[in-house]
């Protein structure tokens, strides 16, 4: 039997007391706004095996963003578990980010850090990450110079340099411009294509869903639909999107 | 929980220096003057206050300007800490939502940042104290414990203001006036227990700010020794208020990713 990197049990997640409370409303209108629950994600189930690429589908605002930052730690449930076995893992997402008045260096290395490397293991291959992201001597730069490309070169370079064991991608399997794209994609491949590396994709471009997946989990309103087969479950999803 | 705390420091102890040296760095490479500004700063509030209420109002403290030198680099300590305190969630979103890490330690930054500013205060001091030949004795190196206890009294406030600042949005209006208040409460520019008529000397015990300023006058100053029954007091007190702040933190931080 192989082993499992990921093991998701009746996972729930809710949005509570997402209004913010004032002092000076609270006083004037003397009454305290009641928080507004709203279930993100409801009895979520799954198992991935080590070396798997899951898919993640889904309509806007099913939940898969949520999934995805519960697994990566930034959540925790409000009931059920998330065991990664002792793996490391990153979340690769669009506005996931930078210290804005930092430079690209800084950041790479407290980037780094966070994802749990060590300062020697990050400044070994912070060059490779310079080159991958080829941002050049803008690398010194505060990163708020930096336009949206290369804002996406350089978050994408670290994920895919530093290599972490579980890597989690929300919608950005292309960034930069056509050649930078071409070049990420292929690294992307090349980095999921790893026996050790377990990936989940959340994606709405289908055509890539279905060429890099072993499997592929759909989610409608914070509900498991169906996990299994990609072709299969992708079948299913196209025929209740029409 | 302290297990739990034990672990984190130690995890992320290097994350929040690596991150405060950064960002310290980044402050010098966009000023003009850069670093110069660290020891300006206070240098020129120092002349304005000296001006202001060594010739105005006519202050017989002794060593009047070191006097209030003293008291700018501690609370300004504080001060800075807790007022960036109240947001750091909100303007550290690109952080907090990239991976899991206890949030007490964006405070850890911040006191960092602001505790090697006040370093270079002091040191500023010391340079002070030889040109007005001030009488050193032993009792200068209290200013060790009362540094500590104003880091941790700092740190624990710091913890409930950045847990409520999430939620609250006008807590930082409240928050400047308090601080206002208890700047003029504390006596950077007079002698609470001898300016203030019969409030003074229990003013200067029960607001930890005076009495941590005038513990670090005394002992730099006026070779004499703080009421180290007190001082120990307020360092437990503060030891207490941190812990309560991280368990807090621990408590609800997941949830501060949901509001913002």
């Amino acid at each position: 039997m192989s082993e499992y990197a990921i093991e998701v049990e009746n996972l729930s997640i809710s949005y509570k007391g997402l209004k913010s409370y004032s002092i000076k409303r609270n006083f004037l209108l003397g009454k305290r706004n009641k928080p507004a629950t709203f279930l993100a994600l409801k009895d979520i189930s799954f198992r991935l095996e080590k070396g798997e690429i899951l898919g993640l589908v889904g309509k806007n605002g099913s939940g898969k963003s949520t999934l995805l930052k519960a697994i990566a730690g930034i959540f925790t449930p409000d009931s059920g578990t998330v065991n990664l076995h002792g793996n490391t893992v990153t979340l690769l997402a669009i506005g996931v980010g930078f210290q804005k008045e930092l430079s690209g260096r800084e950041n790479i290395l407290l980037s780094g850090m966070l994802m749990g490397f060590s300062k020697k293991e990050i400044l070994s291959k912070s060059d490779e990450i310079i080159e991958f992201s080829e941002l050049g001597e803008f690398i010194d730069k505060p990163v708020s110079t930096y336009s949206s490309g290369m804002y996406s070169k350089l978050s994408f370079a670290i994920t895919a340099i530093l290599e972490t064991d579980i890597i989690l991608i929300d919608e950005v399997l292309s960034v930069g411009d056509a050649r930078f794209k071409k070049k990420s994609y292929q690294k992307m491949k090349e980095l999921i294509g790893q026996k050790n590396r377990t990936v989940i994709i959340a994606s709405h471009d289908r055509k890539a869903v279905a060429e890099l997946c072993d499997k592929v989990l759909w989610i409608n309103d914070s509900q498991l639909m169906q996990i299994g087969e990609t072709a299969e479950v992708l079948r299913a999803y196209d025929a209740f999107m029409d | 929980m302290l297990n739990r705390l034990f672990l984190d420091i130690k995890k992320y102890y290097q994350y929040s220096m690596a991150s405060a040296k950064a960002k310290l760095k980044a402050e010098v490479a966009n000023s003009y003057l850069n670093w110069l500004w660290w020891i300006l700063d206070p240098l020129c509030f120092m002349l304005i206050y000296t001006i202001v209420f060594g010739y105005v109002f006519n202050s017989k403290e002794s060593y009047f300007c070191i006097f209030i030198f003293i008291g700018i680099s501690m609370w300004d300590f504080m001060n800075k800490t807790l007022v960036s305190s109240v947001k750091s969630v909100k303007l550290n979103k690109a952080v907090v939502s990239r991976a899991y890490f206890p949030k007490y330690i964006l405070i850890l930054i911040k006191v960092w940042i602001n505790g090697f500013k006040m370093l270079i205060s002091f040191g500023v001091v010391g340079v002070m104290m030889i040109i007005f030949r001030v009488p050193v004795s032993w009792n200068i190196l209290y200013f060790i414990p009362i540094l500590l206890t104003l880091g941790l009294f700092t740190f624990g406030c710091a913890c409930f203001l950045l847990h409520y600042g999430v939620y609250v949005e006008d807590l930082s209006n409240v928050l400047n006036v308090v601080l206002r208040f208890v700047f003029y409460a504390t006596g950077i520019f007079y002698n609470v227990s001898t300016r203030i008529p019969k409030f003074g000397e229990l003013l200067n015990k029960i607001n930890p700010m005076a009495f941590l300023i005038s513990a670090m006058r005394q002992g730099l100053l006026y070779g004499q020794r703080p009421d180290l029954g007190i001082l120990a007091a307020w360092f437990g007190f503060s030891l207490l208020l941190a812990l309560a702040g991280i368990r807090k933190i621990y408590k609800a931080e997941n949830s501060y990713v949901k509001a913002i």
